[in-house]
């Protein structure tokens, strides 16, 4: 019966035509590495958060009055298992991003940012954009002490552009900020305007700009680690079977370790000082933004001068963005790049480090160590077009396209 | 092989530091005597007495309004039921305030400000915390307005901590059961992921491209 059904929707919908051209005929390399699993885990990271996200919306109030108790005492302790989904959602949030993260990195590793893939390092920017101003609006909905202090130091960040020397006296960063806030102060209207964007207008924005970032993947085809394009009709293995139970296995490692956090280890996803309720008048001892705000956060912070820091964190963006233009050598992938590897280490070291920064208090030493971190997180940026010469030098020598 | 260890090591490294144990942190220690820490702990022999002893010395001021339990004079006020009736045991926080603004008010002129609600206080403070903080509020926080009620008694503090303890977390029942979900779900997905991958090594001899 349920194949009869199957075979009257198969033969209207051509589905299984789909199936075969998609997944089975399309071709991947057979050398896929275990990092190139990251892509299809933020997938089900996303997945994960819509869900979880729904069910968390039936029971949250956006007021500033029941915000903290409707995601305290509704969710966590009246509505069973609801505690279950809100873990689900803070730790993979947190979860979303380290994935994402780490897909970046592999993306700059095996340099899958280079033609013809420059369109889809150019949307997954967007994503990661997009998906920082997610994890920051949801960061504001418990309305507890870190969520409400966090959002005041947030929201202070563009005031930075007023210290500067012409442009300063427009007051362009106080009207983001109060635009940002919705009024003078956080208030009922922040937490109305950051509830709505946080549940539909940014997911739908990320949902969009995902499809179109797999299809681009598709487009352009998956890059190689050994940094040559093949020819797929020879090397390629079919997508299905071989990558899909690959990658599926993955995934399920990846759940197993993130539910060893949901049941076991939630004391760093649910703060102990954001289950204090917001309080205006009572300023927490330590704030800092989210673990992966921090790198961002330490190089504005470390940069004695207001206007520069605010620059410079959002050059680091930039510079990511114009990753593909900065690096125009012919060669592809660390592998195969000895000086391209020496300066990834060091972009590694360096975020990380500027990360762990973050968390320390801000003393003169940690602002010297976060100034040095940064020069070497800019080195990295500003050596590729260095490394990109003597590569053209090293390719012209070798005759081209021979290896 | 070398680049794989070092990366893998240095990812490992950087997430422990910062969602597990960051040793850089800097994070104030309170000591308890372990005889205390284990009544404390001990929510299911001590949390009822816990409560007696909070209704007797703290309810005056505080409130733990997860539990229904509010400062006495909104507890004496027969108001409070007709409201209960309405909103259920729990009331609404806006309810709760505008209602009894005038008990609020009476309290913040006495301390110079509202004592704040104790429902989450455990999971915020921890028991340590708690424990210095409530048998010598001036050393731990000198300024502050909480007056040392229960200097002296540690006993019945680190009870009052096992109460405000059930309320917070959930019930020692409630966690085994959590704990028992959690090594299921994990167990599962492992012994998936292990199957899946057992059986696509079958499938890539059969086509010939394993």
């Amino acid at each position: 019966m349920l194949g009869r059904i199957g075979r009257w929707i198969d033969e209207r919908a051509h589905l299984s035509e789909l199936w075969q051209s998609q997944m089975v005929d399309y071709k991947v390399p057979k050398n896929l590495t275990f990092p190139y699993a990251f892509g299809i885990m933020a997938l089900v990271a996303f997945a994960i958060q819509v869900i979880s996200g729904i069910f968390l919306t039936m029971y949250y109030q956006p007021n500033v009055h029941t915000a903290f108790d409707s995601a305290n005492y509704t969710i966590m302790k009246e509505v069973p298992f609801m505690w279950l989904v809100r873990h689900v959602h803070a730790a993979g949030a947190n979860f979303f991003l380290a994935v994402v993260y780490l897909h970046i990195f592999t993306g700059i590793y095996y340099n899958a940012y280079k033609k013809p893939r420059e369109l889809t390092w150019i949307v997954g920017w967007v994503i990661y954009f997009v998906l920082l101003t997610t994890a920051l609006t949801g960061y504001l909905l418990p309305w507890g002490q870190l969520s409400y202090w966090g959002m005041v130091v947030t929201a202070e960040i563009p005031t930075s552009i007023d210290s500067a020397p012409i442009i300063g006296k427009l007051k362009i960063g106080e009207t983001i900020s109060i635009w940002m806030k919705g009024g003078y102060e956080i208030g009922q209207i922040t937490l109305g305007r950051f509830f709505g964007l946080h549940i539909w207008l940014l997911p739908l924005i990320l949902l969009l700009l995902l499809s179109i970032h797999l299809y681009l993947v598709r487009a352009a085809g998956i890059s190689n680690p050994e940094g040559i394009e093949i020819d797929k009709k020879k090397e390629g293995v079919p997508f299905h079977p071989y990558m899909t139970l690959k990658e599926g296995a993955y995934v399920m490692g990846y759940l197993a370790v993130f539910f060893f956090f949901v049941f076991f280890h939630m004391s760093h996803f649910l703060p102990a000082d954001n289950y204090d309720p917001a309080d205006p008048f009572k300023t927490p001892a330590h704030i800092a933004p989210e673990w992966y705000l921090l790198a961002y956060y330490t190089i504005f912070r470390s940069i004695p001068d207001k206007f520069l820091g605010f620059v410079a964190f959002n050059l680091t963006l930039v510079l990511l963005l114009l990753l593909p233009f900065l690096d125009f050598s012919p060669l592809k992938s660390a592998r195969r790049r000895p000086l391209f590897l020496i300066m990834f280490i060091v972009f590694v070291i360096s975020s990380m480090v500027l990360t762990v920064l973050g968390t320390m208090p801000p003393t003169p030493t940690n602002a010297l160590l976060g100034l040095i971190f940064t020069a070497t997180l800019f080195a990295f940026f500003l050596s590729l077009p260095i490394i990109s010469l003597i590569e053209w030098g090293w390719y012209k020598a070798r005759g081209g396209e021979k290896k | 092989m070398i680049k794989t260890v070092f990366f893998t090591g240095i990812t490992l490294i950087f997430f422990y530091i910062i969602w597990i144990h960051n040793i850089f942190a800097h994070r104030e220690k309170y000591e308890m005597p372990a005889q205390y820490a284990k009544i404390a702990d001990d929510v299911k022999s001590y949390a009822k007495e816990g409560k007696q002893l909070f209704e007797q010395n703290c309810q005056a001021c505080h409130s733990v309004r997860y539990d229904a339990v509010y400062i006495s004079s909104v507890q004496a006020n027969p108001k409070l039921q007709t409201l209960q009736e309405k909103y259920g045991k729990v009331l609404p926080r806006d309810v709760y305030e505008a209602v009894f603004y005038e008990d609020l008010m009476a309290l913040k002129q006495s301390f110079g400000k509202v004592p704040p609600d104790l429902s989450t206080i455990y999971l915020v403070k921890g028991k340590e915390y708690l424990f210095n903080f409530t048998l010598e509020p001036q050393k731990v926080l000198p300024g502050t307005s909480m007056p040392a009620v229960m200097t002296g008694r540690p006993e019945e503090t680190a009870k009052i901590i096992a109460y405000l303890k059930s309320v917070a977390e959930p019930s020692p029942e409630e966690k085994n059961k959590r704990m028992l979900m959690g090594v299921g779900t994990i167990a599962y997905l492992i012994v998936m992921g292990v199957l899946l991958w057992l059986w696509r090594g079958r499938i890539l001899r059969k086509m010939g491209l394993h």
